[in-house]
């Protein structure tokens, strides 16, 4: 198989370009209904989140199934209308449960709700709770640290980079990596519009930072390549460069990506609710970052440096190769 | 070859090696899987304390601490995190509503006097109060949850019963300014220095006054409960204890002098605390997670070993064994620097299992070109290692820095995922290159037969002419 990159590369730019617009029309939408570009979780935002699920050893507690008007009617009484409320059903070993998502609940708030809750429901087993409660200010201290760390690890990057290969390697490398990260969050922000429980907590941000570390080092392998076939063939043409560079990574860019998503899939099937989206955001971000380094880093290199080579015709070079002549 | 078996050698020493660690040190769970509670307490500043002062953190420290004992858990933890908050975590507590309720008030220091004629009684009752809290200690190895419950109320009864012993002369923590610790000019003792504002001392000096020569002693309360009982000097009977300073002197050590002038102080820092955080999860909900990242494990890693076996041939099978001490290696190295294991961890060791992959398959690309490109397989297998280096360095490196900015800046879950992620890395490096190569050379160097079957490393190999 041989894989012509330089030739359809307005074709890689296309796809790109449209799903990254897709995902910037997505996160306007976003701010005007929801006042962010994606669905905030409990994390930024502050707020309790309850999780609890019946007590089945005690009879008749889990004969029928919950009923979400009782406990919106629990909720509204508490004053605590419009809070998230999501039925867990019955099946294999689940228990019947209820997922509350609310204002910051404190101590005495959150016992009255669980004991009113309790009354018309049945009873709980205590060991199958979920308390999750974030302060306000907690939470946009969590989200000033995740960006923080975010900017961080791309100027260490960049920098690494830089030291390692020449600046317009490093300037495209990071280029790759800004186009990862953008579709990624461009999914999420759509996600988050389509599905309520698509939200973004600290997960993301350690997800979207693993993407960045993967993503450069895609695409450091095909520079890496690209580097030692210009060594090789210091007169072929930058296109054909590039081609052969990529060509022959190929089966590694592959595999690899391959191998990671397998383990990743299986943490997204089996892995538990926690980890689900935190997979699926590895899982968009890794693929992404397999394009990228192939399709899209590859041939802005090879458009940059024959730009530079047109428009600059090194008079320097020339000289010196006239005088050794 | 020598020293191929030099590091076979090695590499199986260090696999014996992990396995004795992983038997005798099972690695540390956290409490998203164990089941308890996690609540991040906010030290807030004052019109009067506008920053908070490790000195001052320290001093809330040890109220949070003489709270979260009373509370009768077991292997509490709490600690400080960055410069103004404090971490408690209460494993297999499914509910914190007492822990929450305790630990949200402002410290109450008071100073009291001793009531005439309950000398004895005190005696006593202290007595079984130390009685109490020995049981206590006792009780929470067993972790017998009822039998705890039930000697904590015993402690709290006790407790009330010492406060009826005293009577309140209205000279509070407010009142204190400072409390120290200094050396003694006599022997090896240590005393613990108090400073009161105008009003205390001469609360203070009324107070020392009353009770000095009779034996009765002051009673120092931090949060209701008595932590020290000096008693004044007969010398004092005129004026009492004058100036607003005073030293409490006994069988202090430097360590327990610390102590008591830590409690002191916090007892009269008037920071208010708030809970910021509360993250609890119920023991099977917990149990629940942990089966179901075994099975992700355990999934992710199966997939994986099939992929490179039918994909690899020989040296894929090579590597899933280099996986295999991988996994292992890498869960030894957790138990030993005492990695507590979260979810996101166990999402981190997966990945980086993931990644550990990654490694394999730049040398094995590498060591197919070159035999496609003619070369014998030895030396195709020592250049793909070669080549692939720098690739692999880079690689790993630029994780590594991600990994970096997420343990310096997250918060707990994160470093988690942070640390095993970054520490897998590094030992993945160490395995690739160390473990594979090892196995391949000593294959390719050991057994001259498989140099004639090419077949088994690419398919369709070009014909070899002279090998």
């Amino acid at each position: 198989m041989k894989l012509n990159v330089i030739k359809q590369r307005s074709l890689w730019w296309t796809v790109s370009a449209s799903i990254i617009l897709a995902g910037i029309i997505s996160m306007v939408i976003s701010t005007a209904t929801l006042g962010s570009p994606l669905r905030l979780g409990l994390d930024f935002v502050g707020g309790t989140r309850l999780q609890v699920e019946l007590d089945c050893s005690k009879p008749g507690v889990c004969d029928k199934p919950i009923d979400i008007t009782t406990v919106r009617q629990v909720m509204d009484e508490r004053g605590l209308g419009g809070s998230s409320i999501q039925i867990l059903g019955k099946q294999g070993n689940q228990k019947p449960g209820v997922t509350i998502r609310t204002k910051t609940l404190n101590e005495s708030l959150r016992t009255q709700l669980l004991t009113s809750l309790s009354e018309k429901l049945g009873a709980f087993d205590p060991k199958t709770i979920q308390i999750d409660t974030v302060g306000p200010t907690l939470g946009r201290q969590l989200f000033i640290s995740g960006m923080l760390a975010i900017i961080l690890s791309f100027a260490g990057i960049l920098i690494y980079l830089t030291f390692r290969f020449q600046f317009d390697y490093a300037f495209f490398a990071f280029i790759a990596l800004f186009h990862d990260v953008f579709i990624t969050v461009g999914i999420f922000s759509i996600l988050g519009l389509l599905l309520p429980s698509v939200e973004i907590d600290s997960l993301f941000v350690v997800a979207i930072l693993t993407i960045i570390g993967f993503s450069v080092n895609d695409t450091v392998v095909i520079y890496d390549r690209v580097r030692e076939v210009i060594k090789e063939h210091p007169d072929m043409h930058i296109d054909q460069v590039v081609d052969d560079a990529v060509n022959q990574t190929l089966s590694r860019s592959i595999n690899t990506t391959l191998t990671v998503l397998l383990t990743l899939f299986s943490i997204f099937l089996f892995g538990g609710e926690t980890l689900k989206y935190f997979a699926l955001c590895l899982i968009i971000g890794f693929t992404a970052g397999a394009y990228s380094s192939i399709f899209i880093a590859s041939t802005l290199l090879a458009w940059w440096r024959e730009r530079a080579d047109k428009s600059q015709p090194p008079p320097a070079g020339k000289t010196i190769v006239a005088d050794e002549a | 070859m020598q020293r191929q078996r030099l590091l076979l050698g090695l590499i199986v020493g260090l696999v014996i090696l992990a396995i004795v660690v992983l038997l005798n040190n099972p690695i540390r769970q956290g409490l998203d899987l164990q089941g308890g509670a996690q609540l991040t307490i906010q030290v807030k500043t004052t019109e009067e304390i506008k920053q908070i002062t490790p000195k001052e953190l320290e001093a809330v420290l040890s109220v949070v601490e003489g709270r979260v004992n009373g509370l009768g858990v077991s292997e509490p933890v709490v600690q400080t995190v960055g410069s103004d908050q404090i971490l408690v975590q209460l494993p297999g507590v499914n509910d914190p509503k007492e822990a929450e309720r305790v630990l949200g008030g402002t410290a109450q220091l008071d100073f009291r006097k001793q009531k005439p004629g309950t000398e004895a009684q005190l005696g006593i009752e202290q007595q079984i109060k130390a009685g109490l809290l020995q049981k206590q200690e006792e009780l929470r190895k067993t972790g017998d949850e009822k039998a705890i419950a039930e000697n904590k109320a015993a402690i709290d009864r006790s407790n009330e019963a010492i406060a009826q012993l005293f009577e309140d002369v209205n000279l509070t923590g407010k009142n204190l300014k400072d409390a120290g610790y200094q050396p003694t000019q006599v022997s090896e003792r240590w005393e613990v220095t108090l400073r009161f504002d105008a009003k205390g001392g001469e609360a203070f000096a009324q107070l020392t006054k009353d009770l000095a020569g009779t034996g009765r002693s002051i009673g120092i309360f931090v949060d209701k409960a008595l932590i020290s009982s000096p008693v004044v000097g007969p010398e004092f009977a005129q004026t009492g204890i004058s100036g607003g300073s005073a030293v409490i002197t006994g069988n202090f050590t430097a360590q327990s002098a610390k102590e008591l002038a830590v409690q002191l102080r916090g007892g009269a820092l008037p920071v208010p605390v708030e809970i910021v955080e509360n993250r609890t999860v119920g023991a099977t909900l917990g149990q629940d997670s942990i089966r179901r990242s075994i099975y992700a494990g355990v999934g992710g890693l199966t997939l994986v070993l099939v992929f490179m076996g039918v994909y690899y041939r020989l040296p894929g099978l090579i590597a899933d064994l280099a996986l295999v001490i991988y996994a292992l290696l890498t869960l030894a190295v957790f138990a030993l620097l005492g990695v507590t294991l979260t979810l996101p961890g166990i999402a981190g060791f997966i990945l980086s299992i993931g990644m550990a992959v990654d490694a394999n398959v730049l040398i094995f690309e590498r060591t197919r070109e070159e035999i496609r490109a003619g070369k014998t397989l030895y030396r195709s297998v020592e250049s793909g290692f070669y080549r692939a280096f720098s690739s692999i360095l880079d690689g790993n490196v630029t994780t590594v820095i991600a990994c970096a900015a997420l343990f310096w800046l997250g918060s707990g879950l994160v470093k988690g995922f942070a640390l095993t992620l970054g520490l897998g890395v590094v030992l993945s490096m160490f395995t690739a290159i160390t473990c594979t190569r090892t196995f391949m050379l000593l294959l390719v160097l050991g057994f001259p037969g498989l140099r004639q079957k090419p077949e088994l490393f690419v398919p369709n190999p070009p014909k070899l002419v002279n090998s």
